[in-house]
């Protein structure tokens, strides 16, 4: 009976210490390599198992990737003939007991025909690894022969999940700050127009053209400031008396005066209501015929005689209705007063 | 009014030398009723130096116009009718064997004259048309090894008949450019058509007295080249002879797709000359754009080629000087 104590005493002792030995290694780290396919054809894709199991909350890295593979998105091995994806993706899954094991799903893609070996993948916890096994491959070729047909280009297909500014031109979605701007101002100018059109004042005021006796007049003064044949210029001075004096006969009265000569201006003035203005114009254009086309140099009261003669006809000339307008606005205002 | 010394010379020059002008056109006046613008015309082309080509219906005192233009400037005269047949030997002359000298000897033609009256140019072969219109640019012609100067004054007036073109050779257009006006002549009115009738109906016509030497005409030709056109008025000019090239830079689009060719320079030289001598006969000693305007039609109207389009609208050109006349600005 003392015996059979004894053994089970050892026995105990035995079984507990395989469990604190189990327990101490399975607390510990590891990682499991596997390959979809041992045999591939070159260009096909296929993918790495790596199996981590580790204490939860531990921070683990794999070495495979390097930070520029992952700049890259992939890195080679196999002396660059085997490329393992960067885009991998990991499961994370609890084993109970404070242990995690983590999946990751490796992409790898061959375009050598060969047999290649992977090297082993090592796993860091802090001071602690672990090392994977080690895998072997076989990738080949596709065989093409000169019978095989080539296979049409495939279509352009649409991108999954399209929404609604995919629709969209780039042009628009690029400037969309400047179309903003045009919206805004757009409206800005809908709305004043509505304000000014609702008070009776209009947007853009017309620009008033000067009436065609107010530029006469104003381009006599100016040439009379220039003192041109006071400096003996009598010759530009009179080119330039007839020429204004020809835009007023064609704004004012619609008379083709720059395409005519004297003669003909006067017979048109002639035939027109400014018979009794003729005289003006006469002594303006003859004059002006002899100095511009004759060498004539006309005498100082004959470059007088010209200017006042001009300035009459157009002061002459202004239409009555607005003499009439005026006198009465004047009649008005002294009334009031 | 004060003027520079050259003008008022040139005015009283021509003051002094124009009275035979207003003696032919009275002339002219008692033989012919009417076609006052083919007797001013006859002067132009006799005050530059130049020709005339006559475009009128028979019957219109063409050949009257000139033989009494001959009489008062007291100027030998001859008429050519050119035919088919015609060559050029008929024209200038040629060398005729002389038994009596055992020598060939000159026989000039009816070219060698002051007034030549080309009668129908059109009816004459090219290479007889090209003889003449040699001799008018050249004034001078060869017969055999000898040249003979042509006598001065020297004025032809070519006539063509508008209306019957069956067997004719028209004249190329190098040719009409020699001619310093073309003049088309119409149909006198009621009025001078009943002078007309009186006229020929009593016997005995006055007979013409030579109002002026020939010599003196090449005098007043000097005068006329002395009259002074001012840069604005050669600008004038220039821009109606561009205006007929380059339409659309004046604004006169419509006639780029009616005028085939422009008018040549010899355009804007002949305008310029006929300009001086119009204001000689105004008694003017300068030129002003009235003067151009008013010779305009008749040195233009044969230099602008016009378009198969313009023919077939019935456009004339006239009607394209006109145009041009109302586009350009006058300086």
């Amino acid at each position: 009976m003392g015996k059979m104590c004894k053994t089970a005493k050892i026995l105990t002792l035995v079984i507990l210490l395989f469990h604190g030995v189990a327990r101490g290694e399975s607390a510990g780290l590891s990682i499991t390599a596997r390959l979809d396919s041992v045999n591939v054809l070159m260009g096909n894709l296929n993918t790495l198992h790596l199996e981590i199991v580790e204490n939860e909350g531990d921070k683990g890295r794999l070495s495979i990737f390097r930070d520029l593979d992952r700049a890259r998105g992939y890195a080679t091995v196999c002396g660059d003939s085997v490329e393992l994806d960067a885009n991998y993706k990991i499961d994370t899954t609890r084993l109970g007991s404070g242990r995690m094991q983590l999946n990751y799903s490796i992409p790898v893609q061959s375009f050598d025909s060969g047999t290649y070996t992977l090297p082993r993948f090592v796993y860091y916890v802090g001071q602690d690894s672990a090392l994977s096994n080690s895998l072997t491959f076989n990738v080949y070729p596709v065989n093409v022969t000169a019978d095989d047909q080539i296979a049409p280009l495939a279509q352009v297909s649409e991108p999954d999940g399209k929404r609604f500014y995919d629709w969209v031109p780039d042009w628009i979605l690029d400037f969309w700050w400047l179309w903003l701007i045009i919206f805004l101002a757009i409206c800005i100018f809908l709305y004043g127009m509505k304000n000014y059109q609702k008070k009776g004042i209009p947007f853009i005021a017309p620009k008033e053209t000067p009436k065609p006796w107010v530029i006469a007049l104003d381009s006599l003064q100016r040439l009379k400031n220039r003192k041109l044949w006071e400096q003996g210029m009598e010759k530009e001075y009179f080119t330039d008396l007839t020429d204004i004096l020809r835009v007023y006969l064609v704004d004012r009265f619609g008379i083709n005066a720059m395409e005519m000569t004297t003669r003909q201006i006067m017979d048109k003035i002639y035939e027109s209501d400014l018979r009794d203005k003729r005289d003006y114009v006469k002594q303006i254009l003859n004059v002006a015929d002899f100095v511009k086309f004759a060498k004539v140099r006309p005498l100082p009261a004959d470059s007088i005689a010209a200017y006042e003669n001009a300035v009459k006809f157009v002061e002459e000339t202004v239409p009555v209705e607005k003499v009439e307008e005026k006198t009465a606005t004047e009649k008005e205002g002294g009334e009031n007063i | 009014m004060s003027e520079s010394v050259n003008i008022r010379e040139l005015n009283d020059l021509i003051a002094s030398k124009a009275s035979f002008v207003s003696m032919i056109r009275t002339g002219m006046d008692r033989r012919i009723i009417g076609q006052k613008h083919l007797v001013d015309s006859l002067l132009i082309a006799l005050l530059c130096n130049g020709h005339v080509l006559l475009e009128g219906v028979p019957g219109l005192a063409k050949t009257l116009a000139i033989k009494t233009l001959a009489s008062l400037v007291d100027a030998k005269y001859s008429r050519i009718q050119f035919t088919p047949d015609l060559l050029p030997a008929d024209v200038i002359g040629t060398l005729i064997y002389s038994v009596k000298n055992e020598s060939f000897e000159v026989k000039k033609g009816p070219i060698f004259a002051n007034f030549v009256l080309a009668d129908e140019i059109n009816r004459a072969p090219a290479k007889v048309q090209s003889a003449l219109l040699e001799a008018m640019q050249e004034r001078q012609v060869t017969i055999g090894e000898e040249t003979f100067k042509l006598d001065n004054p020297f004025l032809v007036m070519a006539t063509q008949n508008p209306i019957e073109q069956e067997g004719t050779y028209p004249l190329p257009e190098a040719q009409t450019d020699r001619f310093l006006l073309k003049v088309v002549i119409g149909y006198p009115n009621k009025e001078e058509e009943k002078s007309i009738i009186r006229q020929n109906i009593t016997s005995g016509a006055s007979p013409i007295t030579p109002v002026i030497h020939p010599s003196e005409i090449v005098e007043v030709q000097k005068i006329v080249e002395k009259i002074y056109i001012d840069e604005k008025i050669e600008n004038y000019i220039v821009d109606i002879v561009f205006a007929t090239r380059e339409p659309s830079k004046y604004g006169l689009s419509d006639l780029s797709s009616i005028i085939s060719y422009g008018a040549s320079p010899r355009a804007s030289i002949s305008l310029a000359l006929a300009s001086r001598a119009y204001a000689f006969l105004q008694g003017r000693g300068y030129v002003i754009p009235e003067d151009v305007r008013a010779v305009c039609h008749d040195v233009m109207r044969h230099r602008i080629g016009l378009s198969y389009e313009a023919e077939a609208n019935n456009i004339s050109a006239d009607e394209v000087i006109t145009a041009i006349l109302d586009k350009v600005a006058v300086p």
